[in-house]
């Protein structure tokens, strides 16, 4: 039987990097977590193409860049725009409640 | 699931060498100094092709094209940052300008990107780096790569090789699938590109392109193969980034011809960090990573002294510190 998916605090906002990727470990889980435009995001942080942190690539807002091979993906939907990345980030739901940055897993 | 570090500049951070904060600062784009390096570019091409033209009815022309020719080979170094996105904050300007030396040198722009990412990946280790250059066995060998006559000949092979369809298995495993089409395409759209150029000679008679690009490219090569084999040749076979790459301190013309790009072990490290940061991140990175003082020249004594036995060849060193 699946359990239930819950809402987990991973940081609080205050902690964040103001308009950039912060790095956070949940459990044995890796994650980015965006400061974008359009609000907070949270996907895992490891590159779909070569594995490396995207927490130590650029990123623009909206973009996030592969630190390795400058792959790149919009950090709000997960999806990879270019080459050499291929597949699409795993995006995790999340939202900020009472200043903490929350993930539904 | 947590990984292995696999980044250099991961383990940089890791290392404490440089903060988040001071990475992310020397990663912050913009297209003002790119504009501002491409007009003296332009400034430069311009007054070596200007010597050219004014040397064309003496034996003064052979340097003069030699001299045009090192500027001209230097398009690898603005492609080689056009590929890594680090030239223009705009991204389809890096695509554009990337297409455009790519045309100079003979170099497909996309085929070079797909080849450079396992460079990056698997730099120095011997069967995964698809543009390791082996330390050679002897000064015979050293002076046959330099003479460019093998890179040549390995670069129209792969050209013609694509042209007709065909990715050899090395190609085929740092190239998706899904882009060998579009590589062939490239690659055919080179030679119609070479091939057209060369009907406008025959139908015109005007063999401008020949003094002014070809031949310049041809006798510049041979620089930019010397240039080459001080980023990585001489180093150890490892993994480790603080071994197997090589900066070099250079006079600030050499600098701008390169577009940084001496500072080769710091744009390993964070290779996100665009050309005009690079001096910064060397002052961050300053005892981190192999710097050779001596620049270019310092690099090929090193070599030498390795392929004439006078101090250990560094393709016998199988681990980081040995």
């Amino acid at each position: 039987m699946m359990r239930e998916k819950v809402w987990q605090d991973v940081i609080a906002v205050a902690q964040l990097e103001p308009g950039d990727v912060t790095p956070v470990t949940a459990g044995d889980r890796e994650l980015a977590i965006y400061d974008t435009l359009d609000g907070i995001r949270v996907s895992y942080a490891r590159c779909t193409h070569g594995a490396a942190n995207l927490c130590d690539g650029y990123f623009d807002g909206c973009h996030i860049e592969c630190p390795l091979h400058q792959g790149l993906f919009d950090a709000r939907t997960g999806a990879a725009l270019a080459a050499p990345a291929r597949v699409g980030l795993r995006m995790i739901e999340a939202r900020v409640e009472n200043g903490m940055v929350q993930i539904l897993i | 699931m947590t990984q292995d570090v696999r980044t250099p500049i991961t383990q940089a951070l890791n290392d404490g060498v440089l903060t988040r904060r001071e990475l992310k600062e020397l990663m912050r784009r913009s297209d003002g100094p790119a504009f501002v390096w491409l007009a003296l570019w332009f400034a430069t091409v311009g007054a070596t092709g200007g010597l050219v033209w004014l040397t064309m009815d003496s034996w003064w022309l052979w340097p003069a094209m030699t001299l045009h020719g090192i500027v001209l080979v230097h398009h690898f170094s603005l492609q080689h940052e056009c590929i890594h996105y680090t030239v223009f904050r705009t991204r389809w300007l890096n695509d554009l300008v990337g297409n455009l030396c790519g045309l100079v040198i003979i170099l497909p722009n996309r085929f070079f990107r797909y080849e450079h990412c396992d460079h990056h990946t698997y730099t120095q280790l011997h069967g995964h780096d698809p543009e390791l250059i082996p330390l050679p066995m002897t000064l015979k060998g050293y002076l046959w790569y330099i003479s460019s006559i093998p890179y040549w000949r390995a670069k129209f092979s792969e050209l013609f090789r694509h042209a007709a369809g065909s990715l050899n298995a090395a190609e085929r495993r740092f190239t998706p699938k899904e882009e060998h089409r579009t590589l062939i395409l490239e690659a055919r759209l080179m030679v119609l590109f070479y091939l057209a150029i060369l009907g406008f000679c025959f139908m015109t008679g005007n063999w401008s392109p020949v003094w002014y690009w070809w031949l310049p490219v041809v006798l510049g090569e041979p620089f930019m193969r010397a240039i080459r084999m001080t980023e990585h040749v001489g180093r150890p076979n490892v993994a480790d980034m603080t071994e197997n790459t090589r900066s070099n301190l250079i006079s600030m013309p050499m600098r701008f011809l390169c577009w940084n790009m001496n500072y080769h072990a710091e744009h390993h490290y964070a290779a996100s960090v665009p050309f005009h940061a690079l001096p910064r991140l060397h002052e961050k990175l300053q005892g981190y990573v192999h710097v050779e003082p001596r620049g270019y020249l310092g690099a090929h004594i090193d070599i030498i002294r390795q392929l004439l036995g006078r101090s250990p060849r560094s393709d016998k060193i199988t681990s980081a510190g040995e």
